[in-house]
């Protein structure tokens, strides 16, 4: 067995750790304890280490500095979510510790676990306990543990660790009550844990498909799997093999012996009675002659990529050359605004308000660190102040600051739409970037905001008990109302939100709901609040059928 | 024996003609185009009158006195004074103040046309002082200087009930102008020198009243020498609506007890550029 791992299978490790996670994804969505339509813990978590992926599956000679960067800036880019910034600031300080190394020992491992949990532990302004950064802390203390009785066999080391971390995320529901009572175990520390049983995987030499091109959700539609070079070998070859014969170990070994003297990108997958295989090569005839001796062959398939590759290197191009044209360079300011949003009403009322560019997503996909820094530079100011209005955006606008040297960022926590809203209303132009950040950030408070969607599933949520499907009210610290009719959801949750002191009550209706019905709704509280200035507006967003503000 | 001073003022300061006579003042009425017809401030227009015709959506156009009036006004009142201190309304806002200037240069200095930037009360507050000090036995020189090196010492600040109006008139800088939105905003200006400018929007009025309550505040403590009563006037000033000036002042009270505080309507001029429902908080430095 070795005893050190190098660049070529910690990038293999790596690449499997993603894999699982990705299939992972939807089960691990559904251990959210809130069950909206959200950008989801286990969407978030993978497209965050999809984006690393996408970056180490590209490269050609891997040695440990430049996997290390891969992972690091790749993950860091497309960090989602408050667990996907969590999850890639763990990769961040683990490669940080070993990218000087040439081979990894235990003792190696450790120190580059304790340094992960140091630097998430920093990215986040209020750790909580019970959640991934637990399972982290708890899988780097017992590395340290194992490192130190001096454990030198990885086997042994990574089977205690995955044990310990599985115990750790048991106890999770101990630590938090929400996650008790919806039942369900901490969803990032589950990704995180999938991670390493994927990585485990392939450190055991488990053949597992490795090959990153089918990526979901990535920004430029498909995952870029190959980079912008020449093509080495011209044809992908895919076809599965109906085993007729014995195919043991010794027999898949000979079998990829032979694929890589006529090619690259060797993925051999068995499993029972088939076995999967892709293989680019110059001649795929060899590589069916040769794959006839184990069994018939179906859903062949084989592509000429040069090609393609010259055809979308020509798309590429031709996109750029299109969207440069049509975008002007916007004039220099010293102050500009960006804002996540959702809908074509909010995206209106936020550009009347001054917002300069809008990220739409919020409700449904949680925009990335990337995504941030993308519209960072679009935005030609000196000073650009960030709306991220999601709780689960936040952390990502917070990396991106992190990561913009040429410009002064200021994310002004605003965890919904109506704080945005409230945020950029209370901007002084007259006063410094300081002040307006401190002013705001006191003024989000005083705006209350309810949201109404659907349940996904069924759950208990502080003593209430949910049936998927069912209309919700949500508040800032919890569920407000529940019910089968939209309209008294949300007129229920609004006598929740209300008290004396609030006399202004906006109304944003998304885009499932008829003008119509709103008006309906906006005469009802009216009624119920007659000393109130009630304000209705067409959001546009998705999801969410109303979101209502008090003030 | 000191010289004869006159004070005189336009009617933007808020002063009406029987104020004026009280208080031993001159006040030039302003002109308005109504639908082409002339009005003057107070003499041929008052308030009820002109809000009644601002709301039905007639074309307010404000203009500044013709230099015949002006100039008519000075030669009557140096008939029996010696010297005159004109106050205009403030520089930035309109072109009253740079006419009178020119007209006075024919006047041998016998008139002072003092160029503080006021408007409203702290233009009344001015014309006040201006008169103390010339019972203080100071020339018109002498307060035209003084009330000059006094100008920075005031503040105002208005919240408008709606956008309309300044959008309509627009006498106001672009960055006021940009607070366009689907939003109902309520919009607080404030004048501080030449401009009148975007200074914070609110959705409520009770938001926009406890922004006016910090920022005038704020200047009181950090740029006139302390919040206390014998070192401030306060002022409030409204577009229409007494009641919520009343209501505005008794918060205002109780955030800084014991203060002298008056009411005053904002002049017709202002109205016609902010429409009814406006609010204005304003402090002026005490003269010691």
């Amino acid at each position: 067995m070795t005893n050190t791992i190098d660049a070529k299978i910690l990038a293999k490790m790596f690449l499997a750790g993603a894999k699982n996670l990705e299939s992972k994804k939807e089960w691990i969505n559904d251990l959210n304890v809130f069950p909206v339509p959200d950008g989801d813990t286990g969407t978030n978590m993978t497209l965050t280490i999809m984006s690393a992926a996408k970056d180490v599956a590209a490269m050609k000679d891997i040695d440990m500095l430049s996997l290390c960067k891969a992972i690091s800036s790749g993950s860091l880019r497309g960090a989602r979510g408050n667990s996907g910034v969590i999850l890639s600031q763990l990769f961040r300080g683990f490669t940080k510790s070993i990218r000087e190394k040439e081979q990894l020992d235990i003792l190696m491992l450790a120190d580059a676990c304790d340094k992960a949990v140091e630097t998430a532990y920093k990215a986040v302004m209020k750790p909580k306990e019970g959640t991934i950064l637990t399972v982290a802390k708890g899988i780097s203390v017992k590395a340290r543990e194992l490192a130190e009785e001096g454990c030198s066999d990885f086997t042994v080391f990574f089977d205690e660790v995955i044990r310990c971390g599985d115990e750790v995320l048991e106890r999770t529901p101990e630590m938090l009550p929400v996650l008790k009572q919806a039942g369900v175990v901490d969803s990032g520390g589950q990704g995180l844990m999938q991670v390493l049983k994927g990585a485990y995987d392939a450190f055991m030499g488990k053949e597992l498909d490795l090959s990153i091109s089918e990526a979901p959700h990535t920004e430029s539609g498909k995952a870029n799997a190959q980079p912008d070079i020449e093509i080495k070998y011209g044809y992908c070859t895919e076809f599965i093999i109906m085993l007729n014969r014995n195919f043991n170990i010794k027999t898949e070994m000979d079998f990829k012996e032979y694929l890589e003297s006529i090619g690259d990108s060797i993925v051999v997958v068995a499993d029972d009675d088939v076995v999967k295989v892709h293989v680019h090569t110059n001649d795929p005839g060899l590589a069916i002659q040769r794959a006839l001796r184990y069994g018939s062959l179906s859903n062949m398939k084989i592509d000429n990529m040069r090609l393609e590759h010259e055809e979308k290197l020509f798309k590429e191009s031709q996109a750029a050359s299109e969207k440069a044209a049509s975008e002007e360079p916007a004039p220099h300011k010293e102050v500009g605004f960006i804002a996540v949003s959702a809908g074509d009403g909010i995206n209106e009322i936020f550009k009347g308000l001054g917002v300069d560019h809008m990220i739409q997503g919020g409700q449904t996909m949680n925009p990335s660190t990337e995504d941030m820094l993308n519209a960072i530079e679009k935005v030609n100011a000196d000073t650009v102040f960030i709306l991220p209005n999601n709780k689960n955006i936040i952390l990502a606008a917070n990396q991106a600051q992190m990561m913009v040297k040429d410009k002064k960022i200021v994310v002004v926590p605003t965890k919904t739409v109506p704080q945005g809203i409230t945020a950029i209303i209370n901007y002084v132009p007259d006063l410094s970037a300081e002040e307006n950040e401190e002013n705001m950030k006191q003024e989000i408070h005083r705006v209350k905001t309810g949201q109404v969607t659907y349940a996904v599933r069924d759950t208990v949520i502080e003593d209430k008990e949910i049936k998927q499907g069912d209309y919700m009210g949500i508040g800032d610290s919890g569920i407000l109302s529940i019910g089968g009719d939209v309209s008294d959801v949300a007129f229920r949750m609004v006598k929740e939100m209300m008290d004396e002191q609030l006399e202004l009550i906006s109304i944003y209706y998304g885009e499932d709901i008829t003008e119509n019905d709103a008006e309906q709704l906006r005469a009802q509280i009216e009624r119920e609040y007659p000393s109130c200035d009630i304000e209705l507006q067409y959001g546009g967003q998705p999801i969410y059928y109303y979101i209502i503000s008090a003030e | 024996m000191s010289r004869k001073v006159a004070v005189v003022t336009d009617s933007n300061s808020g002063i009406t003609q029987k104020q004026a006579k009280e208080m031993g003042v001159f006040v030039l009425p302003m002109p308005f185009m109504i639908n082409e017809e002339t009005f003057f401030e107070d003499i041929t227009l008052d308030q009820e009158g002109f809000y009644k015709r601002l709301e039905s959506g007639a074309n307010v156009v404000t203009s500044q006195p013709s230099p015949e009036s002006v100039m008519d006004l000075w030669k009557e009142i140096l008939k029996e004074y010696d010297e005159i201190v004109h106050i205009p309304m403030s520089s930035g806002l309109s072109g009253s103040c740079q006419s009178a200037l020119m007209l006075a240069e024919d006047f041998d200095k016998k008139v002072q046309v003092v160029n503080n930037q006021r408007i409203s009360v702290t233009q009344r507050q001015s014309v006040i002082d201006a008169k103390l000090l010339s019972e203080r036995g100071m020339n018109a020189e002498q307060i035209k200087e003084f009330l000059e090196n006094d100008k920075f010492n005031s503040s105002i600040y208005i919240m408008l009930d709606t956008l309309y109006y300044l959008k309509k008139g627009g006498r106001i800088t672009p960055a006021a102008a940009a607070i366009g939105s689907i939003l109902r905003l309520k919009p607080v200006l404030q004048i501080q020198g030449e401009k009148l400018d975007a200074f914070a929007k609110a959705r409520t009025a009770n938001q926009g009243k406890s922004i006016m309550i910090n920022a005038i505040r704020n200047d009181m403590e950090n740029r006139f020498g302390g919040a206390s009563a014998d070192n401030i006037w306060l002022m409030v000033a409204y577009t229409k609506d007494l009641e919520a000036a009343k209501q505005f002042s008794q918060e205002l009270l109780k955030e800084f007890p014991g203060f002298d505080l008056v009411i005053n309507p904002l002049s017709l001029s202002v109205a016609c550029h902010i429409g009814p429902g406006s609010l204005a908080v304003a402090c002026s430095k005490k003269i010691r």
